[in-house]
């Protein structure tokens, strides 16, 4: 079993799901076989389900868990938070929740 | 298209997806721990030039 960041929740998918294409936030994606899980960030994408149980994962950045730096999710939420709260335009406060959101998503994949 | 309820909070900034994308992959690149960063920021390296044509040749390139 597979479960994918959608932008809609958390979405578990099995062999035989049903056809789909699911838009991803950053977020993470975990890998379930048998006991073993393997975990992955992914920075954002599409997860494509077919009907014959294949399912492609396309996204820009996927990276194991333990490639990612605690300290530099920290300073980034930090930085992001106070860009949002001093942005002016709406292209800057959408640049920064984009910044929050990513480094939000980093920060609770870390201690999840 | 539908209405423009419930659009996501890039695009109603004027944001298309791949600027999204790319912004939050960028992001994701750098907070990777070292050799990771340098490969991935390596990895994403752009060189291009751009030379003006003019009368059907090339200027210098800028």
């Amino acid at each position: 079993m597979v479960i994918i960041p959608a932008t809609t929740g958390q979405m578990g998918v099995l062999p035989g799901h049903v056809s789909t294409i699911a838009e991803l936030k950053p977020g993470v994606l975990s890998v379930h076989e048998g006991n073993d899980v393997i975990k992955y960030f992914v920075s954002s994408g599409f997860a494509f389900i077919h009907a014959n149980s294949f399912t492609d994962i396309i996204a820009v950045e996927a990276v194991p868990l333990d490639k990612i730096d605690a300290n530099q999710v920290q300073k980034g939420l930090a930085e992001f938070t106070q860009k949002f709260n001093s942005a002016t335009t709406d292209l800057e406060k959408a640049e920064a929740q984009i910044g929050v959101e990513v480094h939000s998503a980093l920060s609770f994949a870390l201690s999840g | 298209m539908a209405s423009n309820a419930a659009m996501p909070f890039w695009r109603a900034a004027g944001m298309t997806y791949i600027t999204y994308s790319n912004i939050c992959a960028n992001l994701v690149r750098n907070c990777l721990k070292e050799p990771h960063k340098s490969e991935a920021l390596s990895r994403e390296k752009v060189h291009f030039s751009v030379s003006k044509w003019t009368d059907g040749k090339p200027e210098k390139p800028s």
